[in-house]
């Protein structure tokens, strides 16, 4: 489904997600992003949550007439009509729309269904044989038959999708000009099915989606059709992101653990919450961590931020703040003191519960399937998808 | 759901808060104002000890996105809100 994006041949290798080497927290400093923004980075994991918490760091103001340039080339986050760009009772509003839909309790419900989907795929690798591409055979069919499930997308066209996946979250792989035909069109996408499920609806979550929304007075239209579009390439970029990061490191450094994620559902579960706290998702190239504009001077971490600055919660860094967890990664022990992998505050990520679900039924079920799973290749052979704000393996050849 | 809503539970219920699991999104204080103020560490925080039944305070504890709020009747800690 994805466009390729290989290494040019001048570009150097990457280390794997779970090697590269962090930050060691400290009080705000400052920083500037490839625009030559200054930039305060927020690094220690107490201030992190604090600065995501605060309603005097919002999202709206980054995009200000005022505003210092934070992107080179603008994608799908940054859309001011985005959910994610929305602050306040306007942000409230529409996220409750949503919310309902992905509480613990709602994505209990799909577990089932998940693990069924999980073993379907787990038949096909199987039938396939050994050795075989286990990033297209299972760690990004799986998240797209998931999503594609929720939001009623049957007969998806999945190159089409993947297109406008790697569109909306690229970092330097596109140019302006593309980025904002693909978005475009996405937009159409987005569009159409939001007027057919209005007119036609189902038991799928567009149609309660659009149902909520034209029942709440002051949802958009075009905040309505951003939410779709974005629950579409949230819904599953992330996850495959995640899943397959996680592999790459269960498969090399990690593989001590593989026999008892297999053995166990709730190990699994403890192994896909520290997966997801110690494994980023990418590079931070564009920024050093999730960005925030101070509305007014704010005091944090005992630094004074000015009013207008743009500051970054550093979560990856913070991840790995000594303070609250131990050096590398303890896959079974529970965290005491919550990730901030989804973030914190009103903007908390929307599909976190689904994600865990996901990671942790793929990882079992794959584990428990194929104890002998093994990389064919050295990790440091591995071609990743680049230039997005995301990394992760274009294919990852396995034997059993 | 209108979990406790009108059943002679009035002023009986106690919201309660997992400040570990709480991630401050402020949905429940943005759902019942009168209940749940987000307190100066951006976590939930309880207004009052007691709390009254209303479809504002059940949709606060059904909206958390990490099931950090609940809504239980005073008297014997039974969990009313949030109810699958």
């Amino acid at each position: 489904m994805t466009t390729a994006h290989p290494a040019a041949p001048d570009m150097p290798a990457l280390v794997p997600l779970h090697c590269l080497r962090h930050a060691e927290p400290g009080p705000p400093r400052l920083a500037a992003l490839p625009t030559g923004t200054p930039v305060w980075v927020v690094t220690r994991h107490a201030d992190v949550r604090r600065l995501l918490a605060d309603p005097r760091f919002d999202r709206a103001s980054l995009f200000s007439p005022d505003a210092p340039a934070t992107t080179l080339v603008p994608n799908l986050l940054d859309d001011p009509q985005a959910m994610l760009n929305l602050d306040g009772e306007e942000h409230q509003r529409l996220r409750r729309t949503v919310q309902r839909a992905f509480t613990p309790r709602s994505i209990a419900r799909w577990r089932p269904w998940v693990g069924s989907v999980v073993e379907d795929l787990l038949d096909g690798l199987e039938a396939a044989g050994s050795p075989a591409d286990v990033v297209g055979a299972f760690s990004r069919s799986l998240p797209i038959a998931v999503i594609s499930r929720l939001m009623g997308l049957d007969g998806l066209d999945h190159e089409r999708l993947g297109r406008w996946s790697d569109h909306a979250l690229s970092a330097t792989a596109y140019t302006a000009e593309e980025i904002q035909q693909a978005m475009q069109e996405f937009g159409r996408f987005g569009q159409q099915l939001v007027d057919e499920r209005r007119k036609d609806p189902g038991e799928d979550l567009v149609s309660s989606l659009v149902e909520a929304a034209d029942r709440t007075e002051g949802v958009t239209e075009a905040q309505l059709v951003s939410l779709v579009c974005g629950l579409v390439v949230a819904g599953h970029e992330t996850t495959m992101t995640s899943l397959g990061n996680a592999l790459v490191y269960l498969l090399s450094d990690g593989a001590d653990g593989w026999a008892r994620i297999g053995g166990s559902e709730a190990d699994a579960a403890a192994a896909a919450e520290q997966l997801l706290r110690a494994v980023p998702l990418g590079d931070q190239e564009t920024a050093p961590g999730l960005l925030r504009r101070a509305v007014e001077d704010v005091e944090i971490g005992g630094v004074l931020i000015p009013a207008g600055s743009v500051v970054a919660a550093d979560a990856r860094t913070a991840n790995h703040d000594p303070a609250v967890y131990p050096d590398g990664i303890p896959l079974f022990d529970p965290l005491d003191t919550p990730s901030l992998t989804f973030g914190a505050g009103p903007h908390h990520c929307l599909g976190a519960w689904l994600a865990r679900m996901e990671l942790e039924l793929a990882l079992h079920g794959l584990a428990r399937r194929f104890p002998a799973l093994r990389l064919v290749d050295a990790p440091d052979a591995i071609e990743w998808r680049r230039g997005l704000l995301t990394r992760s393996p274009l294919r990852l050849t396995v034997a059993w | 759901m209108s979990a406790g809503a009108g059943d002679g539970t009035a002023g009986g219920l106690e919201v309660r808060v997992d400040r570990i699991r709480c991630v401050g999104t402020g949905l429940c204080a943005a759902a019942a104002p009168a209940d749940v103020l987000l307190g100066p560490d951006g976590r939930a925080v309880p207004r009052h000890a007691r709390a009254e039944a209303s479809e504002r305070l059940t949709e606060a504890a059904e909206m958390c996105p990490t099931e950090a709020l609940t809504v239980h009747l005073a008297a014997t800690g039974e969990l009313v809100a949030p109810l699958d």
